[in-house]
Order: structure tokens, then C-alpha cells, then sequence
């Protein structure tokens, strides 16, 4: 196991931000904490990391408790904090040496690791430029760039797509995906469904504070009651013949959304052919219909009851 | 030595501040040379305004007087510290003597004989000195049997031969010299505040910024290392300051140091840099924002270096002043650049005082770091 914490309880004054909070992460793994804003993703990274002190229970990093004072351990990790973290008077290049300094001592891997680093952000051309005439997005690829560059085994990443436009965000994360294929296991904090399910292997979904689910896609799939909806919208329909509906095996709920119907189902098999069988049956005509298989969106809405959306 | 490296890298992308500062201080500098250049050859010319108080009312006192006459004007002034002060300053006057009681028996036993008020900064105010000089110098010469031959006295000065007046340490030879160095080493400490303050403090607001301390405190660095890059950048910078302003000296009137104490300028000017070393410490644990240093780089520099004497010389400040600058290590500075001594042990208290500014300094600036990590 490269990273545990265990029932970790961090308070904010009044504010509790970590309430018993459980995280398990295996080497090799993209691990996706997944939670609305200010469920306490970054203050969890912040404790693991020792940046911040909790008031209960333990973390673990490569097997071994994290205090401030554990180097070793630390040069095993990177970071790329939810803020684009560098000097405003440094270059594009001179900030990854830098930052790269911080680990690596040796001039030589240093240049070799800053040129690796610049070529994996594809900042080549911009090694001479000053931050603040950066565009967001290479921004944001810059701050990898100051945290990855000494080839840590566990890296974190807080929400590195925020505000970032779609070329820039596929870059990335196409990025972590290799840092992932040559070795290294990712902690990958957002809000943003789509990316956790395309990305990670495993997902821990967060809210107030607590882990209230964990497994792969499949698995946090799985842990829901709907298991599909079929969209539908006939072009005349009598209410006695919705209800009738309710017979179609497996459906548990019907619900009216203008004039579309969304029937639910509590599992995934077959549900079109017997829809379609119940319109032959009963001679509709639809204009429109079609599957939805679940998403994180329906399971984070059924585990806390809320939508996970921007 | 990353970290020691950028220090100064970040430090030279702020150069433009340096740069000001030097260049600001060196314009001065020039023009107080030319200042000086015209006070050597103006020596026996210009009429000067001065006020005498005569408390003695003797023979040599009212030939004294009729004898700075004939050179100079006389104006109207009266025989109180704070309005004599005010007149040089407004230079309504460019000296005001005070002739005490005891006058004739000072001149006797070759004591210190007269006070003169007067402003340095004037090109002609030694002039006035020198002119008692010589008339001391002779009418000591024509002292006999208990009687001044004030006649001969006029006759001689008069004759305008070439008269060499020695007074202690040599000091009238070699003034404008004195002078200069004078003013180009407490101007420098002014300077030296407002550069180590601003330039150290905005470099350090830099390293201090939270998310790049974060991305410090989660690496492997350790932080004792860290610290000493960071401290051996400061000290780098603030010799490398210091520095330029001893060579330039050194340029420019290096021909002249063996007529001066030059040693004296010296360590005091590296006493006095470690003691603003010291407070920039103290500032950075203060604050991170850069606003406020720079603030504090202009106000803290600008406000000491006044009523420490930097500007005006510290005979016309006021004693209230004067006291409130005693709390600021600028003013042993000065005094110490002021002072006409023979040997550095006569100024061991003003170098005393810089140094436990300097402890002082360092001493709250560890207390202050201590308070921001326990948050
Ligand atoms: N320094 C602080 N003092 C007080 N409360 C804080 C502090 N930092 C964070 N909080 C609170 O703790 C909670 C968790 O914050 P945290 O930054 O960990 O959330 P997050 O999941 O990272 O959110 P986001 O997606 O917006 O980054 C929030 O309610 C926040 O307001
Ligand atoms: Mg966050």
C-alpha cells in the first residue's frame, strides 16, 4: 500500500473539513478522489503531504508515517498544488530547475530532468517566458511541469484541469496517463465526473469530509439501484397505458420530464426489447427514445442525494 | 546551491531598484563634490552673513569683531539655541558665533575658545572658522606680559601673507576632504537602509509566498539547508551593496584617504551594514507583502536618515529629535562618521550601540518566526 489514512479528523476552527476520513492507495494505481467544492479534497492531500497538522487518526506513506521531517520519503513525492505555485520572476525554465533543486542535487540529472519535464509539457517554446505572459492552460501545464520533475513514485495532482480550455485539458491528462504507464501511482482530485471515469482506475467519492464510496466505475456502478434509463417520448400516450407500464419487468420508477419519460430500471438486461415489445404490443408511436447506462453523476446523486455538477 | 543561486538570480530581476538608488546617490554625490571643489577656491572671498553675541566685552573680543567685520556681514541674532538653529537653518545666517565671558583667558590658555553655529553643508562655513583661526593664531603670538598687541594684529592681518594655521589633529587642512568623506558615508548609510530593506525584502517575499513555501516544505530539502542558501544569498547581496559604495569611494577620492581617518568610514560602514542586515531579518519575519516593504524600505530609511543627521547635520536638530533618533542605529552612524577622533576606542560606544541593534534586531526576528510557524 503506497498511501493509508485512517480515520483522519481535521478541524478548521468551527469547520470540520476531514471527518473520519479513510483512503487506501495501491501502487501503480490513478486513484480519483472525487467530491463537490470544499468537501475537503485539498486539505486531505495537505495532511497526507504533512503540510498540515490533524487532529485525529493516522496517515501512512510508503509504509511509514509522515512527519515533516521525512525526506526520504518525501523525494519519493510530487505535487502539483491546486494553484499554479511558481515564482512570477522566474522563467518557464529557471522555475522547473528550481523546484527541480529542491530534490536534486546533481547538476547534470538536474539539466536532464528539466529538459524531460519541458518536453513532457510541451513548453518547449515558451522556456523564456515569464508566467504571467503564459495563457491559463500553459500555466497550469507549467505547475506540473514544478511538480513532477524530479520523477516521484506517488504523485498528486489537485484539480490540475480547472479553468483549463479542452486542447490543454486532453494534454494533460493524456500526460498522466503516462506518468502512470511508466511507474509512477497518481492521486487525482476534481470534481469533474467525466475525468475521473476516463482516468482513474479507482475512484473514492468525497462529501463533508468523508470517503462514502469506493471501488472501480464498475463497482460504484453497481452499488446504485438504477441500473439504466430508457428516454422516451411518444407522440400520444393515455395515462392508463403508463401505468401500465409498471408491468415491463424490472422497472422501478417512471418519471415525467415535459413530455419525455424517463423509465427506470433496477437492472441492465434486455430493458430495450421489452420496452420495445410493450410499444408493439400496445401500438405506440415514438418520436424518440433512447439507453442511458448509469454515470457517477447518478451514483454520486443516489449515495448523497445531491448532483455533482458545476 | 539551487536555492542560493536564484536567491541572487531573482534578486539581479529586481536590479532596477539597485540601480536607482546608486545612481540617485551618486548624482548627489557629484554635485556635492562640485560643492566642495567651489569651497576650497572661494576660501578668502565671499562675504558671509553671521551673528555674534558678545559675552566678553573685552579688547580682544571687540578687535575679534572688527575684524569679522571688515569680511563679513553682520546680522541681528540673539542668544538662544533654538532661534540661532532656526536662522542657520532658514540661512538667514551662515554662522553665529558666541564669544563666552572668559574670552580673553581661553585665548590665554590656548582652550577651545569660541562656539560657532554653522552649516556644514554651506560652502563657505569653514571660512568663518578659519578666519577666528588666524586671528587667534596671531593675537596668541603677540601675547606678552599679560597684553595682546592687538595693533600688530591688524597690521599683520591685513598684509594677507600666507599664514599656515594649525589647530588640533590638522583638522582645518584637510576639512573639505573630512567633509566629503562625511557626507558620502552617511549618505551611503541612507542608501544602504533603503536598498538591503527593499531589494532583500522583495526577494525574501518571493521565497516566503505560501504556495511556493508549500511546494518547499513538501520537498526534500531540508530546512536548515534551505535557510543557509537563503542567508548566505542575503549576506552575498548586502556585501556586494556595500561594497560598491567602498570602492567608490575609493574611485573617487582614493588619493585622499591617506590624509584622512579612512579606516574609521570603514568599519563603520560594516558595522552598520550588519546592523541593517539585522533589521531586514527582523522585517521579513514581520511581513511577506511586498507593498508594505517597500513602504517600509522608503519611509524607515528616508525618516531615520533625517533625524539621524544624514541630511541636515545633527548640531541643527533639535534635542527631541535627536533623542527619538537615538532609538535607530542611522545615528551612531553618523556620529561615528562625524566624529573627528584619532583612535576608533573613542567611538566604541557608537559601535557598541550598532551592534546590539544588530542582536536586537536578530533576536525579535527569531521570536517573529517562531510565532508564524506555530500557525
Ligand atoms: N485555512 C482554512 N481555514 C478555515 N477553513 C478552511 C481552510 N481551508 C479550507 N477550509 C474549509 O475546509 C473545507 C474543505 O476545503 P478544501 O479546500 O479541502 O476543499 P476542496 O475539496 O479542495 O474544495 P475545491 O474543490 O474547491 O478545491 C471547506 O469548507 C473550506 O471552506
Ligand atoms: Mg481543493
Amino acid at each position: 500500500m503506497v498511501v493509508k489514512v485512517k480515520n483522519v479528523v481535521k478541524r478548521y476552527e468551527e469547520k470540520i473539513a476531514l471527518d473520519h476520513f479513510n483512503m487506501e492507495v495501491n501502487e501503480g494505481e490513478i486513484l480519483g478522489l472525487l467530491g463537490p467544492n470544499g468537501c475537503g479534497k485539498t486539505t486531505a492531500i495537505n495532511c497526507i503531504l504533512s503540510l498540515l497538522k490533524f487532529d485525529k487518526g493516522e496517515i501512512q506513506v510508503f509504509g511509514r508515517k509522515m512527519t515533516p521531517n521525512s525526506y526520504d520519503i518525501k523525494r519519493q513525492i510530487g505535487l502539483v498544488p491546486q494553484e499554479v505555485s511558481v515564482f512570477e520572476n522566474l522563467t518557464v525554465k529557471e522555475n522547473i530547475d528550481y523546484f527541480c533543486g529542491l530534490y536534486i542535487d546533481d547538476k547534470n540529472t538536474r539539466r536532464q530532468y528539466v529538459e524531460e519535464a519541458i518536453e513532457f509539457v510541451g513548453l518547449k517554446d515558451y522556456v523564456r517566458f515569464y508566467p504571467r505572459k503564459l495563457s491559463g492552460g500553459l500555466k497550469r501545464r507549467l505547475n506540473i511541469a514544478c511538480g513532477i520533475v524530479h520523477k516521484p513514485k506517488l504523485i498528486f495532482l489537485d484539480e490540475p484541469t480547472v479553468a483549463v480550455d479542452a486542447q490543454s485539458r486532453n494534454f494533460i491528462l493524456e500526460g498522466i496517463k503516462k506518468l502512470n504507464r511508466e511507474g509512477s501511482t497518481v492521486i487525482y482530485t476534481t470534481h469533474y465526473l467525466e475525468e475521473a471515469e476516463m482516468l482513474c482506475n479507482r475512484i473514492i467519492i468525497m462529501d463533508n469530509g468523508k470517503d462514502i464510496a469506493s471501488g472501480t466505475i464498475e463497482e460504484l456502478k453497481a452499488m446504485i439501484t438504477t441500473l439504466e434509463k430508457i428516454v422516451v417520448r411518444f407522440v400520444n400516450i393515455e395515462d392508463e397505458v403508463i401505468n401500465k407500464m409498471y408491468k415491463i419487468p424490472h422497472v422501478i420508477d417512471i418519471e415525467r420530464n415535459g413530455e419525455d419519460f424517463i423509465i427506470k430500471f433496477e437492472n441492465g438486461i434486455n430493458n430495450l426489447s421489452n420496452l420495445l415489445s410493450f410499444i408493439a404490443e400496445y401500438n405506440l408511436t415514438y418520436i424518440k427514445l433512447y439507453s442511458q447506462l448509469p454515470t457517477l453523476n447518478d451514483v454520486f446523486l443516489e449515495l448523497t442525494g445531491k448532483e455533482l455538477r458545476d | 546551491m539551487t536555492v542560493f543561486k536564484y536567491f541572487l538570480k531573482i534578486a539581479l530581476k529586481n536590479k532596477w531598484i539597485i540601480i536607482m538608488y546608486i545612481s540617485i546617490f551618486f548624482v548627489m554625490t557629484l554635485l556635492n563634490s562640485t560643492d566642495a571643489m567651489k569651497r576650497e577656491e572661494a576660501f578668502e572671498e565671499t562675504r558671509l552673513n553671521i551673528g555674534i553675541i558678545d559675552k566678553s566685552n573685552s579688547e580682544l573680543s571687540s578687535s575679534l569683531k572688527d575684524y569679522l567685520k571688515e569680511k563679513n556681514n553682520i546680522v541681528a541674532t540673539k542668544e538662544d539655541e533654538e532661534y540661532i538653529k532656526e536662522q542657520i537653518f532658514l540661512e538667514i545666517a551662515d554662522a553665529v558665533i558666541i564669544i563666552p565671558e572668559d574670552f580673553t583667558e581661553r585665548v590665554i590658555e590656548k582652550e577651545e575658545a569660541i562656539i560657532i553655529y554653522k552649516d556644514d553643508r554651506k560652502p563657505h562655513s569653514i571660512q568663518i572658522e578659519n578666519q577666528i583661526n588666524k586671528f587667534l593664531a596671531f593675537a596668541n603670538i603677540t601675547y606678552q606680559n599679560g597684553q595682546f598687541a592687538l595693533g600688530d594684529v591688524k597690521e599683520a592681518l591685513k598684509e594677507n601673507t600666507q599664514v599656515h594655521v594649525l589647530s588640533k589633529s590638522g583638522f582645518f587642512e584637510n576639512s573639505s576632504i573630512e567633509t566629503w568623506f562625511r557626507y558620502y558615508f552617511n549618505f551611503t548609510g541612507y542608501v544602504i537602509l533603503a536598498v538591503y530593506i527593499a531589494i532583500i525584502g522583495i526577494v525574501m517575499s518571493d521565497f516566503r509566498d505560501e504556495r511556493i513555501d508549500n511546494r518547499r516544505k513538501i520537498s526534500s530539502k531540508k530546512l536548515l539547508e534551505f535557510n543557509k542558501e537563503i542567508y548566505l544569498g542575503q549576506l552575498t547581496l548586502a556585501i556586494a551593496v556595500t561594497s560598491v559604495f567602498i570602492i567608490a569611494s575609493i574611485l573617487l577620492m582614493g588619493r585622499y584617504i591617506g590624509h584622512i581617518y579612512y579606516i574609521k568610514y570603514l568599519i563603520n560602514l560594516m558595522v552598520f551594514s550588519l546592523s541593517i542586515l539585522c533589521l531586514t531579518f527582523l522585517i521579513n519575519n514581520i511581513t511577506r507583502n511586498k507593498h508594505v516593504i517597500t513602504t517600509l524600505s522608503t519611509v524607515l530609511s528616508l525618516g531615520s536618515s533625517f533625524i539621524s543627521g544624514v541630511m541636515v547635520p545633527q548640531e541643527l536638530l533639535g534635542e527631541k529629535v535627536l533623542l527619538v533618533a537615538k532609538f535607530f542605529p542611522v545615528y551612531y552612524f553618523v556620529r561615528i562618521n562625524d566624529a573627528v577622533i584619532n583612535s576608533l576606542s573613542e567611538v566604541a560606544f557608537e559601535l557598541f550601540m550598532q551592534v546590539l541593534f544588530a542582536v536586537a534586531f536578530l533576536l525579535l526576528g527569531l521570536m517573529f518566526s517562531k510565532k508564524a510557524q506555530r500557525i
